[in-house]
């Protein structure tokens, strides 16, 4: 189990930063999600963890000790590949074993039979066999240990890989989107076997995604990227409820946080037409000197309502999902404007959640109640949190 | 209807092909078992006769093809050995590294292939000559396997190519060096090409003329292509003698390929599906 710190890490293809200056601190039994779209330089940045990729400057420390310069050998740390990267030619076993065969490998392995003796020699002793029964029994993969990876679905080609991992009993768990080529269902139940090793293992996790809704479910901690630079690094519901800005509120949660754009005048919130008090976890100090803000304000913080009801935004539908226990209403405000940067035309429409089957009607017309108790406010300027 | 007639005349085609290819194995194995009286007749004999399989003996016992056949082999299997140890790094450089002059030395391994044996062959022996490896077979596996490399080593490139990159990665990330990389997880995957690579740089040392019969001049160490040319005389050629001795030159060649094949096969077609 160790420590990860990274000072000022930079990496630049031919000059161009790739990943930019990233100070993180992750202590020890973390499990860590690096999350971001891609390109953001998330698997660039696990790479480097690795040794897979060299550092263009910044240090990283395991457990206090400097690590960059070493070889991946050299970092006690297991990576799980997105493509799995069994060896196709290898058994199940083997490939478990294969970490625990190089730890004892002399040249002389690779001559024909002298080495394949050998080789099995190490596979088949009793501390050998009885860790990798054991890490397969965990894995569900006892009847699978003498088979090829070819014969092998996509769950169970991953749960080898995994494994491959753990027979070694690393410092640290490098995952570089491992379940992102498997079908939704059998993600979820992978999602729930990988939290479950981290609790049952321990060691520190690094596991890198583009899914937020894994990044929630299984990361202690996160840090989400855009552009090789990380936005934000904390706690998952720190995130959820205090974005530290309009990228990061738009990107966690499913549908994202609704931005809208409100007036401060004579210290009264407006919006659109309607004018609110100030709600009272904000000081007035965070928002001096501003005359626009960005009120963010996730689904669950809107209630649709009667059209015409007081203190609120008036607006119609625009669109309803149904998913089951709930439902999306996409509701298009009349006269207030949105701040959603994906949207390219229609800058007024926000998301609300709705209890149960919602029996509303495209054009409906309805209004927004607001819990702005919830609310985070964001410069209109530059879209970082205003201080609350 | 029309699916039934295409499908015949690509048997057809097929066939041609085959008879083509075969016929001339089957006429040297005929004329090698005919009478020399009826060698020339206006007829000529399409069945072999078996009483005439005493000149096989004979070849064994008046010629030294034994020993022809043993140099042949020591040089084909020489050229196949070397060949593939000497292609298979270079091959995985060219694949895998990135550095100066790499297009370059690319391009002088293809340009190797542009020059004739033939043109080679002065240079060479002026160069053996100094190093003392005029008239020696390993001078000849020598001068066989700078012919073949490049051609190994390109086809290997491909097949390197192939090999995903991520499980390089992770056996680094298990522990291994570069070379432990090439040696415990490169070659294994690649072993039907190493298979085909090796069948092209067996049959180039065993069919080698040019420099066998150039570099070599001591009765003990001809191969057999030097030794089968040597039947053929100013005056008159034994014709039968030739065919058997032929016949006997071909068939260790053939048991190697058939041996080989299935490997060879699956070389020649991998990667061009996704596996």
């Amino acid at each position: 189990m160790a420590s990860i710190t990274l000072k000022n890490v930079t990496k630049s293809w031919g000059g161009k930063p790739a990943v930019s200056d990233i100070n993180l601190d992750v202590p020890d039994g973390e499990f860590l999600v690096l999350l971001g779209p891609s390109g953001c330089g998330k698997s660039t940045l696990l790479r480097m963890l690795a040794g897979l990729e060299s550092v263009s400057q910044g240090e990283i420390h395991l457990d206090g000790r400097r690590v960059e310069h070493l070889p991946p050998s050299a970092r006690d740390m297991a990576f799980v590949f997105q493509s799995y990267a069994l060896y196709p030619h290898m058994t199940v076993r083997r490939n478990i074993t294969f970490p625990l065969i190089m730890r004892q490998f002399h040249w002389w392995f690779h001559l024909p039979v002298i080495g394949g003796l050998a080789k099995r020699r190490i596979e088949r002793s009793p501390e050998v066999t009885g860790l990798v029964e054991r890490t397969a029994k965990i894995l569900a993969l006892t009847e699978m240990l003498d088979r090829y990876p070819r014969t092998l679905s996509g769950g169970q080609r991953q749960r080898v890989a995994l494994g491959r991992a753990m027979v070694r009993h690393p410092e640290v768990f490098l995952m570089d989107e491992p379940l992102s080529n498997l079908d939704a269902k059998l993600r979820t139940s992978m999602r729930a076997e990988i939290t479950k090793l981290h609790r049952e293992v321990g060691g520190t996790f690094v596991y890198v995604t583009h899914d937020q809704v894994e990044a929630m479910t299984m990361g202690t901690m996160i840090a989400l990227m855009r552009s090789g630079v990380v936005q934000q690094f904390g706690r998952p519901r720190d995130i959820y409820t205090n974005p530290a800005n309009t990228y990061v509120a738009r990107f966690i949660g499913t549908p994202p946080m609704n931005l809208i754009r409100a007036r401060v005048e004579a210290g009264e919130l407006r919006i659109g037409e309607t004018g609110f008090a100030m709600p009272a976890h904000v000081s007035t100090a965070a928002l001096r000197g501003q005359k626009e803000v960005l009120v963010g304000l996730r689904p669950e913080s809107l209630a649709i309502v009667a059209a015409g009801s007081p203190a609120t935004i008036a607006g119609e539908v625009a669109m309803v999902e149904h998913i089951g226990a709930e439902s999306l209403v996409s509701v298009k405000l009349r006269h207030a404007a949105t701040a959603h940067e994906e949207e390219e035309q229609e800058q007024s429409a926000v998301m609300a959640t709705a209890p149960g089957y919602s029996d509303l009607k495209v054009a409906e017309p309805v209004a927004i109640r607001l819990t702005l108790s919830d609310t985070v406010f964001f410069s209109a300027e530059t879209g970082e949190r205003l201080a609350a | 209807m029309r699916g039934i007639w295409q499908h015949r005349l690509r048997m057809l085609a097929v066939l041609a092909l085959l008879v083509a290819a075969v016929f001339p194995l089957y006429w040297m194995l005929v004329t090698s078992l005919t009478a020399s009286s009826d060698l020339f007749a206006a007829a000529p004999h399409m069945l072999p006769s078996l009483a005439e399989l005493g000149i096989y003996r004979e070849a064994f016992l008046n010629i030294p093809v034994a020993t022809w056949l043993t140099n042949s082999a020591i040089v084909a299997t020489g050229t196949m050995v070397l060949s593939i140890a000497l292609g298979t790094l270079p091959a995985y450089a060219l694949s895998r590294f990135r550095f100066r002059g790499k297009g370059l030395l690319g391009f002088g391994l293809f340009a190797t292939q542009m020059l004739p044996e033939a043109m080679l062959v002065v240079p060479l022996y002026a160069i053996f000559g100094q190093l003392s490896l005029l008239n020696t077979l390993a001078g000849l596996i020598l001068a066989n396997t700078a012919f073949t490399v490049p051609v190994i080593t390109w086809i290997l490139k491909g097949a390197i190519d192939g090999v995903p990159i991520d499980v390089e990665e992770a056996a680094r990330i298990d522990g291994c060096s570069q070379i432990d990389i090439v040696l415990a997880v490169v070659i294994p995957l690649i072993a039907p090409t190493l298979a085909a690579a090796g069948v092209i740089a067996f049959f180039h040392g065993w069919n080698e003329y040019v420099f066998a019969q150039t570099l070599v001049s001591s009765q003990e160490l001809r191969t057999a292509s030097v030794g089968l040319a040597g039947f053929v005389g100013e005056l008159s050629t034994p014709v039968h003698s030739v065919m058997a001795v032929g016949i006997i030159y071909t068939l260790p060649a053939v048991i190697f390929y058939l041996f080989v094949q299935r490997y060879v096969v699956a070389g020649l077609t991998a990667g061009s599906v996704k596996g």
